[in-house]
């Protein structure tokens, strides 16, 4: 599903459910992505990979939405990880905002995974 | 009446005195021969007579020569001769009788002054002979002498003028009866009626020429035998004799009998004849004339004539009931006609004036309130519009409005008829009949006679019969006009009002409805920012006109929007569109459509082309070429057709140009030639797209406008260069296409990727803040500029919004990633809005090495 420039796919490994963003998210799409993934996250699970390794464009509104995503994971007691590609623009704006005080960022899907089974 | 004297020639005078001579002499001579008067002198009386009688001769014998003056000498000479003898014989003899005879010429033969003067010597040798022979009573004598010759002569001489000519022209009453014989006989001969006379006996007389070629006897055979042998038949003989006797013995003059023969011809066939056979009397004698006449020759004549007549009547009746039948098929054609209800009104006026063969004929129309009438089509020429409205009740056409039934009126008055084109008019008659559709009175028809017109009570029934198709026609034109309005507020509505601000890129179209008299067409066009910095262009056209078409469009306009804004590819677009028209659209409804998607920043064009003329691409350097290639059947013809994407480079400064058929139409040429024109036009022609449709317009469509609706989208990527500037809707579906810009430019000036993306990502967030300034719901477009100097890039988004403090936690965020992303963030906020300015020197080696 696509809303403005962004994809949303929805997967489950397990008791992880992993988010996948491709395209553009900016404040055209970012409130009603960060809605439909919260749905997709059962409190059954263990927690929620959010991929951005495909996604090519994240402004603030994005920023805004995975901290939003990570506050509402956090009060119930599951977990948020982000893969990004390093060196890469989505990466560089994390970097810049330090989102990494709010939830791990690794620079694959498969380790981010692992790291909530962990 | 001609004196008598001249009725006879000279030489007829010259004989008869002649004759008076020699019978003169003669007496003279006889009264020798009996006892007398011894002294009576013998021998100068016998010189006396031959003397007249010479004078006679001579007479005679040159009676062809003589003149007029001859004959009066001789008679004055007789009388000289006559004294003579009365003087030798004495005066008591017979011979003073003779002067008698002398004067009865002179008055019988010569004009009445000439004879008087002969009568006048007669009496003045009577008297000297009187005076001499015995003096005793001289006045006596002379009274005698004088008198008996004048009054003798004057008596007779009346009583011969008045009946001589009767008597005397008997000759040539003979001869002009002659000429009236043959005259007659010849009428007769040459009459086509055989005419036959009959005596008393049935015997016939007179037997002419027709009868000879009727009966097959010819006159001298005929003539002689009984009627009733050779013409009448066998059994008809009787009756004929009966008849016959009937007439022949009728009291009275004439009697005329009128009678159907049968009758037979020499040959024993026989026909139907008519005889009118009349009874003349002449002197004693009663004959029977008759006509004959062959009936069957008449009757088929007659036939011939009445079937002549019958067919002529029947002509012209067919004739004039064709012109009729016409004159209501024309009514019908208005009616059922899809057309502007003014074009149909002087149509009807026109076919009505047609039916009825009136000199004058006039619509008028009711208002919705069904107050008032206007007049709203005359054959008289007039403006219809400069007629004042006429109340419900007033005049002719008014009082017609309010009754709901007909009128007739004869030689009406002027102030009545509420049409000043009549005027001048004599009017003989009038009829006004109102016009109803569903109960109410949608107008009053009305036509006028000039004498020698005049109309009937047929022609009221006919013009109730054109006034229900003339009531037709017009409330059809009125929900025909309702719905031209509706599909053209429609059609409007489903035109953009405003093309779409793309970065990058300059749209502009137009939209020329056809000439006056055409529907709403079912062109359409429309503009489509594909997220990410496309634009998606639309130019259809759907088949059919009105508010089907406009309806169409908007189905088609909203569905090909959603299926865009999904992301699909051109080809799936027009594939869904497709199934759309296929299911659900009437019958036969059939759309063209081209679909262009442009990206920008590959600097292509992509598109989809069903079955519509193909779009033109001017490329940077000014050439223009076809897009052909992917054409593929229009909408709705197939359930499954292949649509397949074709695509073409579109570099920086090449426009594109989409049009509707109404553009290449030309009236009588082959849609080529259009094409062609089109393509002769664009070189030289305007960039700017705005310019370029009206340059192509005005050149290609006539100035009342085309025989269809024109429809031209025009799109050019803007070439980049050092300085930026464009407007973004305050919206955030247009970010995606400011940072597909943004980068395009940043790419263009130098920048490496990882450059690119931050100033791109800091551009974004300054144009976030823009947006919420505007308010989210959209309002005035900010505005970004970007100036290369070298390797400085300075770009400034201004938006005219209420700047906000930025709040801790997510607006703020926006800031600071603006201040880690570039070398200097300065934010300058002032009641009429905010504007960003960004800077930051570029040090990466770029893709493109630096600005060109």
């Amino acid at each position: 599903m696509k809303e403005g420039l962004v994809g949303l796919e929805i997967e489950e490994r397990g008791d992880v459910v992993v988010a996948r963003l491709t395209g553009e998210l900016d404040i055209a799409g970012a409130a009603r992505t960060g809605e439909r993934i919260a749905e997709a996250v059962p409190t059954s699970a263990l927690g929620l990979v959010v991929d951005l390794m495909e996604l090519e464009f994240i402004d603030s509104s994005g920023i805004a939405m995975l901290f939003a995503l990570a506050r509402r994971l956090g009060s119930q007691r599951q977990e948020l990880s982000v893969a990004a590609p390093p060196g890469g623009p989505v990466a560089r704006v994390l970097e810049i905002v330090e989102f990494d005080r709010a939830a791990p960022v690794h620079a694959e899907v498969d380790t981010a995974v692992a790291d909530l089974q962990g | 009446m001609r004196a008598l004297p001249e009725l006879f020639d000279l030489r007829v005078k010259a004989r008869s005195l002649a004759y008076l001579f020699t019978a003169g002499a003669g007496l003279g001579l006889v009264t020798l021969a009996f006892p007398h008067d011894p002294e009576v002198m013998e021998l100068e009386l016998i010189v006396l007579a031959a003397i007249a009688v010479a004078i006679a001769g001579v007479v005679y014998v040159e009676a062809d020569r003589i003149r007029p003056w001859h004959l009066h000498v001789a008679l004055g000479l007789g009388t000289l001769i006559l004294t003579f003898a009365n003087y030798y014989v004495g005066v008591n003899s017979l011979y003073p009788l003779l002067y008698t005879w002398t004067a009865l010429y002179a008055f019988y033969f010569f004009p009445l002054g000439v004879s008087l003067a002969h009568v006048a010597f007669i009496a003045l040798c009577y008297a000297v002979l009187l005076v001499i022979q015995d003096p005793s009573s001289p006045i006596v004598r002379w009274l005698l002498a004088v008198g008996t010759p004048v009054v003798a002569g004057l008596l007779i001489s009346r009583l011969l003028e008045r009946m001589g000519v009767e008597v005397n022209t008997g000759e040539q009453r003979e001869r002009a009866l002659r000429q009236s014989e043959a005259r007659t006989r010849l009428v007769l001969d040459s009459a086509p009626d055989a005419f036959v006379t009959l005596d008393r006996d049935g015997i016939i007389t007179t037997w002419n020429v027709a009868a000879e070629k009727m009966f097959g006897w010819s006159a001298v055979e005929a003539i002689g035998k009984p009627l009733r042998s050779i013409i009448i038949p066998p059994e008809h003989r009787e009756r004929h004799d009966k008849r016959r006797r009937e007439l022949i013995e009728h009291e009275g003059a004439v009697a005329t009998q009128v009678y159907d023969v049968v009758l037979q011809r020499r040959d024993g066939s026989r026909f139907d004849g008519e005889a009118t056979v009349s009874r003349v009397v002449i002197g004693d004698d009663v004959i029977l004339a008759g006509f004959l006449r062959d009936m069957t020759e008449r009757q088929r004549r007659e036939e011939e004539r009445d079937e002549l007549m019958r067919a002529q009547a029947a002509r012209a009746e067919a004739e004039r009931v064709a012109e009729m039948m016409s004159g209501m098929g024309a009514l019908v054609d208005a009616a059922l006609a899809r057309r502007r209800l003014d074009e149909v009104l002087a149509d009807l006026v026109a076919g009505v004036q047609k039916v009825l063969g009136a000199d004058a004929a006039a619509i008028f129309l009711a208002d919705d309130e069904q107050e008032s009438l206007h007049l709203a089509a005359t054959s008289s020429g007039i403006e219809p519009a400069s007629v004042e409205p006429i109340p419900f009740g007033d005049g002719f056409p008014g009082r017609v409005a309010r009754s709901r039934e007909p009128l007739f009126a004869r030689h009406p008055d002027q102030a009545d008829l509420r049409d000043p084109g009549l005027r001048d008019m004599e009017i003989d008659s009038l009829l006004a009949v109102p016009l109803l559709a569903r109960g109410a009175v949608t107008g009053v028809l009305r036509v006028c006679a000039s004498p020698p017109r005049r109309f009937t009570a047929d022609d009221l029934g006919m013009l109730r019969l054109a006034a229900d198709r003339v009531a037709l026609a017009v409330s059809h034109a009125r929900i025909h006009e309702r719905e031209h309005q509706i599909a053209e507020t429609l059609q409007r509505s489903l035109l953009p009002e405003r093309l779409p601000d793309l970065p990058g890129l300059k749209v502009a179209a137009s939209y020329r409805p056809a000439a006056a008299e055409a529907e709403v067409g079912g062109d359409w066009y429309d503009v489509i920012p594909i997220p990410g910095g496309g634009a998606g262009l639309v130019m259809g056209d759907v088949a059919g006109k009105g508010l089907a078409a406009a309806s169409m469009v908007g189905r088609l306009r909203s569905a090909l929007r959603a299926y865009a804004l999904e992301g699909h590819d051109p080809a799936m677009v027009v594939q869904q569109l497709n199934r759309l028209v296929w299911t659900e659209a009437a019958e036969s409804q059939m759309v063209t459509l081209l679909y262009v998607v442009v990206d920008p920043t590959e600097g292509l064009a992509r598109w989809v082309n069903a079955g519509h003329p193909p779009p033109v691409l001017v490329g940077g350097n000014g050439r223009p070429q076809f897009l052909e290639g992917g054409t593929s059947v229009p909408l709705g013809v197939q359930p499954f057709p292949s649509y397949e994407e074709m695509s073409a480079a579109m570099a920086p400064g090449s426009t594109l140009v989409l049009y509707t058929d109404g553009l290449v139409e030309v009236p009588g040429a082959h849609i080529d030639e259009g094409m062609s024109r089109l393509m002769e036009q664009l070189p030289g022609a305007p960039e700017e797209p705005k310019a370029l449709c009206d340059y192509l317009l005005g050149r290609l469509v006539p100035p009342r406008g085309a025989p269809d609706d024109v429809a031209l989208l025009t799109l050019r990527n803007v070439p980049l260069s050092d300085r930026l500037r464009f407007e973004v809707p305050s919206e955030p579906e247009a970010l995606a296409s400011m940072r597909a810009l943004l980068r395009r430019w940043l790419r263009y000036g130098g920048g490496g990727e990882q450059e690119v993306a931050d100033i791109t990502t800091a551009c974004g967030e300054a144009a976030t803040n823009a947006i919420e300034h505007a308010g989210l719901s959209g309002g005035k477009p900010f505005e970004v500029t970007g100036l290369l100097k070298g390797r400085e890039v300075e770009i400034s988004v201004r938006d005219f919004g209420a700047w906000r403090t930025p709040r801790e936690g997510d607006q703020g965020r926006g800031l600071s990633l603006m201040r880690a992303l570039m070398d200097t963030v300065h934010v300058s906020p002032t009641p009429e809005g905010t504007t960003v300015r960004l800077r930051r020197t570029l040090r990466e080696a770029g893709g493109n090495g630096g600005p060109k």
